[in-house]
């Protein structure tokens, strides 16, 4: 992987849009560092990924921290949750929960017994010993000492939490409700909905997996887990790229920037005092997750030029059809009957560039899955699709509205997720997620 | 929960004293130990996180435990050391005495020299060990039991055996479940009857439901729930009545392995969790959640015998009556007014959760008790 900078040629863009597209990414870049908390090693660590810099040190001692495990903590207190800014890592994996706690106060001490858990995975540490009282308290997966490797533990909550059990009722958040079913959707209840979600991302796969089966022991009968998928995210393939979907295609170029205290305000977050909104949401983020398919063999046996007018870009560079530049923007007024970018491909309905449509942009954190083969042996691969938002119709739904019947739909079939709500952070040693929900 | 929530809150202060510690590197001590000399002299620089590397130098295994000398508890053990290597022990040392115990395959217990770690700090608890004395009684109270449950379950494959031989399947149904609960009540799970409980209690899964090897109650439950004839399932009755016989005849001369009273403590449920909860031993009758029940009573019989040993030692004992009460009322939820229980199969997804949720809980709490009550050569005798 450290070689790949040198071996594999960059395509050669026209030097404004590099230019530009350079300068957003270090933004970008910078903003996954903030959010890890300041540390100059994970600041450094995300820059290379949304950027296109000449390798630099820091990205080669990212990528030597991402293979070694050893990507530093993720500060876990704040005002909001650290999982949610920073691009997606190597490693995901949400799981859905169905709420066993008999009642508000079991339910309280699972959500407390969640944050002291995530505490203590995010930062690592060594496993207190049990001497003869028992089986050891840590599964051993990362060895004698809990290193962080990057973790953040991201939890939210669903609709159901706030039917008649725990007496949540009036405290619903304002745009809470089940996912809602899409022309073009094939969704199985089996793996929808729940009443909580963890998304539980690092650089490995044996950190995701420790901190899973951490969790799961600890919280054995507050909540069952009901469905769950593993995601991963590639590594930008050509060094200082946008990493790939399994379509072969770049994904989550067009996002808001995360740099942007106030584009977060007014996209993401959940301000306090927002209208309708209880006061304990302030500081979180509705949490959207969408289990997609890809037909991946179907897709391969479809040219490139047929794949890119889906899509609206470039496969080999990311580059928009009208633009050279990954960042660069497409310019639709200069193309309103859609003979570079059709009108129905993917970005211009997702995101069609106009004022109208400025506010339903989402906070896009997408991973790719894979999981084997279905029942005739044809590869289950596809996406797990997250975003973040603080309106999920005015946001996810005018979107996904948008995308209704777009040519694409052939070759992808969403068959799972949940809409939930990303709780706001916890502040300190004596906060606890949910705290202001649950008091 | 109450007591996983401890657990966490101790890894948290752990991993905060970790964290603290300049570079993360902890204070270590070797402590060469053999048949002749246990620990040499040794120090502790005061309260703290302490990992100690023990170099067994003799020329044969043993034990390494860490106790408080003044009454045997144990802080860490190693359980077993081979010769001329080095295992580690970690520790959280609060004040109080420490001595390292040897004990040697053919040589006397061997008690170290004694370091006292002053002041009132809190560190890891030691726990008095549970001797082999205290256990043989256990074990004696435990093989009686079963001897009186097996004399019914006899009686019980006896009647079962004559309704189907005699062509009364209905009655037979009846009967089968009458009997299958009384075996698993037994806490027949996980092998505690060896060979006999293949016979008995055997799966389909290796030879298939074809399989004239397959036999005992899920094959009597198989042909009954199938449509199977009274004359086809006679030999299988009567061969499982002769199997419980036979069980029942060698039972006396069987020892239960004193070890296994602990173990069972959580094994028992976790066949369940595996078997039972999931439908898998579901051969038609769709009696899983009552065969969950009766492990339920099999592992109360167990807690009930070992409460002596466990109230002083496991401070999450509480949370395992708790936890198993739980599961006890939900599963009686879907024991319907007529006497039929509710399939898994036909558990509405929330109700399912909240029972698996239920019995998760119950086997997390029961599992410290398995090495709580292990039978331990400890400086108080055998």
């Amino acid at each position: 992987m450290g070689s790949e900078p040198s071996e594999l040629p960059e395509p050669a863009p026209s030097p404004g849009p590099r230019r530009r597209s350079f300068l957003r990414g270090m933004a970008s870049g910078v903003a996954g560092g903030v959010v890890a908390g300041g540390v100059a090693g994970a600041a450094g660590g995300y820059a290379y990924r949304g950027s296109r810099p000449a390798p630099s040190a820091a990205a080669a001692a990212e990528d030597e921290a991402v293979v070694q495990g050893r990507l530093p903590a993720v500060p876990f207190h704040g005002r909001y949750q650290a999982g949610i800014l920073p691009p997606p890592q190597r490693v995901t994996a949400v799981v859905s929960f169905t709420a066993t706690a008999a009642d508000r106060a079991e339910l309280t001490e699972l959500f407390q017994t969640v944050t002291d858990r995530a505490r203590f995975l995010a930062a690592g540490g060594t496993p207190p010993p049990t001497g003869i009282g028992g089986p050891p308290s840590d599964s051993g997966v990362l060895g004698p000492t809990v290193v962080p490797d990057g973790l953040t533990v991201t939890f939210g909550v669903g609709s159901t939490l706030f039917d008649d059990r725990y007496g949540l009722g009036a405290r619903v958040p304002a745009h809470l409700a089940p996912m809602r079913s899409f022309p073009n959707d094939d969704l199985d209840p089996a793996q929808c909905g729940g009443d909580l979600v963890l998304q539980l991302s690092a650089g490995n796969t044996d950190t995701v997996l420790h901190a899973l089966r951490d969790i799961a022991k600890n919280t054995r009968g507050g909540m069952q887990a009901n469905w769950r998928i593993d995601g991963f995210s590639s590594p930008a393939r050509p060094a200082g790229t946008v990493p790939r979907n399994l379509l072969g295609f770049m994904d989550g170029i067009s996002n808001p920037s995360t740099a942007s205290a106030a584009q977060m305000d007014s996209l993401v977050w959940i301000q306090p005092g927002a209208a309708g909104e209880p006061s304990w949401t302030a500081g979180g983020s509705y949490f959207v997750v969408r289990l997609i398919r890809m037909f991946v063999e179907f897709w391969d046996r479809v040219d490139v030029f047929e794949q890119e007018t889906m899509i609206g870009r470039r496969r080999d560079t990311g580059f928009p059809l009208d633009a050279d530049g990954i960042y660069a923007t497409p310019d639709y007024t200069l193309d309103p009957t859609g003979d570079v970018i059709p009108l129905t491909a993917h970005i211009r309905l997702a995101n069609p560039r106009t004022p109208q449509t400025a506010a339903s942009r989402i906070l896009r954190r997408a991973y790719n899955y894979d999981r084997g083969l279905d029942q005739v042996g044809d590869l289950d691969m596809g996406l797990v699709f997250t975003c973040f938002q603080q309106d999920i119709r005015q946001q996810f739904e005018a979107v996904q509205t948008r995308l209704v019947n777009e040519p694409l739909v052939d070759y992808i079939s969403p068959f799972g997720g949940g809409y939930f709500l990303a709780l706001p952070g916890v502040a300190d040693a004596n906060d606890y997620f949910g705290r202001a929900l649950l008091a | 929960m109450r007591t996983t929530r401890l657990l966490a809150g101790a890894a948290a202060l752990a991993a905060a004293m970790t964290a603290c510690g300049a570079g993360g590197g902890q204070p270590s001590n070797v402590i060469t130990v053999s048949s002749n000399a246990c620990g040499g002299s040794w120090h502790l620089a005061g309260p703290g996180w302490h990992t100690f590397e023990i170099s067994n130098q003799s020329t044969g295994g043993g034990e390494i435990d860490l106790i408080d000398p003044a009454d045997g508890a144990v802080y860490g053990e190693i359980e077993n050391i081979g010769p001329a290597t080095t295992a580690s022990m970690s520790l959280d040392v609060g004040s109080g005495k420490y001595a390292f115990l040897c004990l040697f395959e053919d040589f006397n217990p061997l008690t170290g020299p004694t370091v006292t770690v002053g002041g009132h700090a809190k560190g890891t608890p030691a726990i008095l060990p549970v001797t082999y004395n205290d256990v043989i009684p256990l074990a004696k109270k435990y093989q009686s039991y079963t001897e009186a449950g097996l004399q019914l379950l006899a009686r019980e494959t006896g009647t079962l055996a004559a309704d189907v031989r005699g062509g009364d399947l209905a009655a037979a149904k009846r009967y089968w479940l009458t009997a299958h609960l009384q075996y698993e009540s037994l806490g027949a799970a996980y092998d505690a009857f060896g060979t006999f409980d293949d016979e008995i209690d055997g799966r389909a899964d290796a030879v298939g439901v074809d399989s004239p090897k397959w036999t005992g109650f899920y094959r009597l439950e198989y042909g009954l729930w199938h449509g199977q004839s009274a004359k086809e399932l006679t030999p299988v009755a009567s061969t499982l009545n002769s199997d419980v016989r036979a069980l029942l005849a060698s039972w006396p001369a069987q020892q239960i392995p004193l070890i296994d009273i602990g173990l069972r403590a959580h094994e028992i449920l976790e066949n369940a969790l595996e078997f039972q909860l999931t439908g898998h031993d579901d051969y038609g009758s769709g009696t899983t959640l009552a065969t969950t029940m009766a492990n339920i009573t099999g592992t109360r019989v167990l807690l009930s015998l070992l409460h002596p040993l466990l109230a002083p030692r496991y401070p999450g004992l509480p949370a395992v009556y708790t936890s198993l009460d739980r599961l006890q009322a939900l599963l009686q939820q879907e024991h319907l007014p007529n006497g039929a229980w509710v399939p898994v199969a036909g558990l509405p997804a929330a109700v399912h959760a909240a029972i698996d949720a239920a019995c998760d809980q119950a086997v997390q709490e029961l599992a410290p008790i398995a090495s709580i009550a292990e039978p331990r050569n400890s400086i108080n005798g055998f």
